[in-house]
């Protein structure tokens, strides 16, 4: 029997191949990704274990916050000499580093990354631990001269001797490059400037005494966990975050680890869809050939073989086939994984091959996953085949394709259906996020599972209506390929089901995205009520120069600034909320339609006073004229008194919860040392706003990090970062489209096969090649566009209910991209006919003769 | 393309002239030492207005002629006109459109494309040429065949002798200059066989259609008006006015010389030719 297995493995292996490719793919992603995080968290363990100090003190982290208020904790210089002192420390080294410099070259390029790393500037300090070398030039000396890593080097063409301007917190200062540092590790992207230690507190802190940091380093037979107890006892517990160099390591791990796993979860969905459709493809491929075997295993049958053992052989092909897939799948897998470091290395991220890191769960979960898929997949034409009575030896060979009664899938579907569509209908109905957001995806996820098993019952309507000027526009030819179509709904439902599940992704995530869209639109066009706003891309803040130079500028009226602060707000429900807080100047309604529930800004944005959205107060029992007890990073507290309730729909939107706003000044009082994050510019009395913008942007031509916008810009901006999103969905779309095609190519080419006769015939009676051509090509078109059309009506249905959750977070716009839908439809129009072109092109060369002798 | 259908008007007197003819038509299958010869310089006639049978045993050629002389094959030597046309030498393409709109066929089995009624079928070759059917000459070949009530039926709900009916009205439908039948009651139960015999005799008596029919029944071939006998790739003997006992009697005399052939043990195919050649 295994015998017969393997010969009839090898007899069908062309038939197999587009399945092969399916479980290549699925397999290709899940091992690509994992071995890519596994090289990346491998590279990156390494750098952070191989360069921390043995102890690193650094000022206390309470609040765990991101968010830039552009403002550099400091601790003194002194500390130092004190640690130097503590008995095992051999040295202790205070550290200068500012995270959010800008860095402008002669030509007032921005050197910084483009991707939102960080561009640091730091001192110039080597030891046995530095991640870098100096390769060439000289160690910086004095205030006019630096540093500069060699990727950025390379990547802006900067040589030595060339001019940049480093603008930090307290000044900008230029500077001279008089060497080059090169990474003898992993540069993780940022880009990086080295000043001389003896300056760079002084011009990066705005104070000599000041560091960012002390490293202290053990001396020989002190381990690091001594040595930080005593560095703790030292400096009392509870002043500084104390780390060894593992916990440094673990932290700054931890700290890239989100951006991974970004990447990483970006990965699993691709293998997802990719296993997803792959699935369908050898369903329909594994039914097909056994429809097609149904007299060889007949006969097999006939011979003695039991069913178990019919059933065993086809499942064994599988098992084969998923071997085959997996073992290419790994290998292409390593292929991507090379691809992306590669790629990453585009982006600043310096990966090496060679350092490729292939674990042991990586070839594991490649067969698990490329293996069990297929066998998943065959088992149930597998049982179809153990299925087939000894008679089917004997009887006719029937003509191809002749489907089973659909009762079983219209009842499982009609059901399944059901629940999805209440699913989608709670989702709708439901007031709180949480509940919406887990009933969303339940209803996706069964409204998916009924499409796909009443797809097949849905294909007689639907391509009647789709086919259903065929037979007018293109003849006998149209209606043959229309009916064609029709003939088995089975499996015309499951090769429109791939493309399906790729395209209701698409449809929903578009809506939603254009939803999104038109939300900020709506809210932009409401609140903004500024000429200008300054700021740049990332929401980084930016040196005060920036601010002096737009209030500088001739015809400029009112500028308000913003800033952000970390707030913990302590609420009379008991809550303590940490979230980010505005701080704006006073005037802030000139710039801003701000609607008051209650309360105005004077008395919000007045010393002591603080206002909020009137929702987030209402829900934690906050008034107007409650104090609350707010707590600033760094151990600062206030009590400030609730001066204004707002109706801000989008700020959960926009990540801050609670809308917390309050004055600059409080800011600038609790978090010392900001930096504004925009700047709300409007012209003066008498000048005309289009006249204002050239001049403010020459003005601000030598800080490339900050552009000017208009409310027009300012709606790109966002659209912009939103289509990031859109760009993942596109990327998905396309990985689903090329197996979609895989199966649109396997079912046309069985078809072909299927019905050699009945081409035969056709062509004897005159029809010519061509003609036979445009028959399987419209064949082909109908099957892809019923696809698209369920998927799309499905993702329609997803997006709307979408954008139903987003509505409860204040994004009440709802709109649907018509243009993105046709475009949709009539590109799978384009891939049914790629689709056919190898079937199409194999049914026409089929000799006439050979044809019509087929058996 | 002219309309070859209107310059062969049916009912013109039979025999005014020939419709398909071959001369030196030669059909070899494999090259060299392993070639086989399935047709040997045949030289044929096949008749303007008339039934003709060709027999033979399986083997002698008798579907390779059918398939060479309909533009189905190509021949390795020889000529072959259809009409004034000489088809070797067409193009794939001219010989398509040759097969649409100057032939019909009738296969044994398979004749109907599954997905189409049986009236889309019958109308079929001339829709693909773009084509309407004489809607009154269509009327009388479906009324003629008695598919008036099974028009809107798919194949699969008709009789093996309803199908062949339907392909048979697909052939006269378009008045074709020939129309070529392989075994076309070679699926079918004797009764059913008569009728679409009876529809073929029918054509070339009523409507001075020209049939040419492969069949290796004797009671088939009984219907035509001149049988030719093929064997081992030569027409080695033709029947006018055949009758079924004549021609059973003479399909014997093959079987007959095959059987001494193989008592002497002298199967080769030169040494069979020539003793039928003799018989």
């Amino acid at each position: 029997m295994l015998r017969a297995t393997l010969r009839s493995f090898l007899a069908h292996k062309g038939r197999l191949l587009l399945s092969a490719l399916a479980v290549v793919l699925s397999v290709a992603f899940v091992a690509g990704s994992l071995i890519f995080s596994d090289t990346v968290s491998r590279t990156f363990d390494r750098l952070f274990a191989s360069t921390a100090a043995d102890v690193t003190v650094a000022p206390k982290d309470d609040f765990g916050s991101r968010v830039a208020t552009g403002a550099v904790r400091t601790v003194p210089a002194a500390l130092a000499d004190r640690l130097a002192r503590v008995p095992g420390a051999a040295s202790a080294h205070a550290e200068v580093r500012a995270d959010n410099v800008t860095v402008v070259d002669a030509q007032r390029r921005f050197l910084g990354s483009t991707t939102g790393a960080p561009t640091i500037a730091s001192d110039w300090y080597v030891t046995d631990r530095s991640p870098v070398e100096l390769t060439s030039g000289h160690a910086p000396r004095g205030a006019g001269e630096a540093l500069l890593d060699a990727d950025t080097a390379d990547r802006k063409h900067v040589r030595i001797g060339d001019t940049l301007t480093v603008m930090a917190q307290p000044g900008t200062l230029r500077v001279r490059v008089v060497g080059i540092a090169t990474f003898t590790t992993t540069n993780p992207g940022a880009s990086h400037v080295y000043l001389d230690p003896r300056v760079a507190a002084a011009k990066l802190l705005g104070s000599p005494a000041r560091a960012t940091g002390v490293t202290v380093q053990a001396a020989p037979g002190v381990s690091d966990a001594v040595l930080k107890q005593r560095v703790v006892a030292a400096v009392g517990a509870g002043a500084y975050d104390v780390k060894t160099a593992a916990e440094h390591a673990k932290s700054s791990a931890e700290q890239l680890g989100t951006f991974l796993d970004v990447i990483k979860y970006v990965m699993l969905g691709f293998a997802g869809i990719a296993v997803l459709v792959g699935i369908f493809l050898i369903v329909n491929t594994f039914s097909m050939l056994i429809a097609q075997r149904t007299r060889e295993l007949g006969l097999l049958r006939a011979l003695g073989a039991d069913r178990r053992q019919v059933r065993r052989s086809v499942l064994t092909e599988a098992v084969l086939l998923g071997l085959v897939g997996s073992t290419l799948g790994l290998a292409a897998g390593i292929g991507l994984a090379a691809g992306l470091i590669r790629l990453m290395g585009a982006f600043g991220m310096n990966l090496r091959a060679a350092d490729m890191v292939v674990g042991r769960p990586t070839p594991v979960a490649a067969y698990v996953v490329g293996v069990g898929v297929t066998f998943v997949a065959a088992y149930l034409p597998a049982r179809r085949a153990a299925a087939v009575s000894p008679m089917a030896a004997l009887a006719d060979a029937d003509v191809a394709g002749v489907g089973r009664p659909l009762r079983t899938r219209a009842v499982v579907g009609a059901v399944v259906g059901a629940l999805g569509v209440a699913a989608l209908a709670g989702c709708a109905a439901a007031s709180r996020t949480a509940s919406a957001a887990s009933l969303l995806g339940l209803g996706v996820v069964l409204t998916l599972v009924a499409t796909v098993v009443a797809g097949p019952l849905l294909v007689r309507p639907v391509i009647r209506v789709l086919g259903g000027a065929f037979p007018a526009l293109f003849g006998p030819v149209g209606r043959m390929s229309q009916r064609n179509a029709l003939r088995n709904p089975r499996r015309t439902g499951a090769t429109a089901a791939a493309l399906m599940v790729g395209l209701a992704l698409v449809g929903g995530m578009s809506v939603a995205s254009a939803s999104m869209s038109a939300s900020f639109d709506q809210q932009i066009d409401r609140t903004l009520g500024a000429d200008f706003v300054v700021q740049n891309a990332n929401f980084i803040p930016f040196s005060e120069e920036v601010t002096d130079r737009v209030r500088g500028t001739e015809g400029v009226g009112l500028v308000v600034r913003q800033r952000f602060a970390p707030v913990a707000l302590r609420l009379p429900d008991g809550r303590r909320v940490t979230t980010t807080a505005s701080g704006y100047d006073p005037r802030v309604d000139d710039v801003a339609h701000v609607t008051y529930v209650g309360g105005g800004s004077a008395a919000a944005l007045a010393p002591g006073g603080i206002g909020m959205d009137a929702d987030f107060a209402r829900d934690h029992g906050v008034r107007l004229g409650s104090v609350l007890p707010v707590e600033f990073p760094g151990g600062r507290r206030a009590a400030l008194k609730v001066g204004a309730l707002t109706d801000q729909d989008a700020a959960e939107g926009f990540g801050m919860q609670g809308g917390v706003f309050l004055g600059l000044a409080t800011v600038e009082r609790y978090v010392p040392g900001g930096q504004d994050t925009a700047l709300y510019v409007n012209a003066a009395a008498g000048t005309d706003a289009d006249r204002l913008r050239p001049r403010l942007e020459r003005a601000l031509n030598p800080y490339p990090q900050v552009q000017v916008r208009d409310q027009a810009d300012y709606k790109e901006l966002v659209h912009d970062q939103i289509a990031v999103l859109l760009y993942l969905v596109y990327a998905l779309l396309g990985l689903a489209i090329v197996i979609a095609v895989l199966g649109v190519v396997n079912t046309l080419a069985l078809s072909v096969v299927e019905r050699t006769r009945e081409i035969g015939l056709l062509r004897a009676i005159g029809l010519a090649r061509r003609q036979l051509r445009r028959m399987i090509r419209l064949e082909s078109v109908v099957i892809a566009v019923f696809g698209a059309v369920l998927g799309l009506a499905l993702g329609l249905v997803w997006g709307v209910c979408t954008q139903q959750v987003l509505a409860l977070q204040g994004m009440k716009a709802l709109a649907v991209p018509w243009g993105t839908i046709v475009a949709v439809v009539v590109g799978s129009a384009v891939v049914g006919v790629v689709a056919a072109l190898l079937p199409a092109l194999r049914a026409s060369r089929m000799n006439v003769l050979a044809a019509i002798a087929h058996e | 393309m002219s309309t070859p259908a209107a310059e062969h008007a049916p009912g013109l007197s039979p025999a005014d002239g020939v419709a398909a003819r071959a001369r030196g038509l030669t059909k070899a299958y494999g090259s060299g030492e392993t070639a086989v010869l399935a047709l040997d310089s045949v030289d044929v006639d096949v008749v303007r207005g008339r039934f003709t049978a060709v027999m033979g045993p399986s083997g002698s050629g008798k579907s390779t002629l059918m398939h060479c002389l309909a533009g189905l094959d190509t021949v390795s030597a020889g000529q072959v006109w259809l009409g004034d046309t000489e088809i070797t030498g067409l193009r794939e393409r001219e010989l398509t459109q040759l097969r649409r709109d100057r032939i019909g066929f009738m296969f044994q089995s398979f004749n109907l494309i599954p997905t189409l009624s049986a009236a889309e079928n019958i109308t079929l070759p001339m829709d693909i040429a773009g084509r309407r059917p004489d809607p009154a000459w269509l009327e009388q070949v479906i009324d003629a065949l008695g598919l008036r009530d099974r028009l809107r039926h798919r194949p699969a709900q008709l009789s093996g002798g309803q199908q062949q009916r339907v392909a048979c009205a697909r052939a006269l439908v378009s008045r074709p200059e020939l129309i070529f039948a392989d075994e076309p009651t070679g699926n079918l139960d004797s009764r059913a066989g008569l009728e679409v015999l009876g529809f073929l005799r029918q054509a070339v008596d009523e409507l001075g259609q020209t049939v040419v029919m492969v069949t290796h029944d004797p009671g088939a071939a009984a219907h035509s008006d001149l049988v030719l006998f093929l064997a081992d790739g030569r027409i080695v003997d033709e029947m006018e006015r055949p009758t079924a006992e004549a021609v059973l009697e003479r399909m014997k005399r093959f079987d007959g010389v095959r059987a001494a052939v193989e008592d002497t043990g002298r199967g080769t195919d030169g040494t069979g030719a020539d003793g039928e050649r003799r018989g």
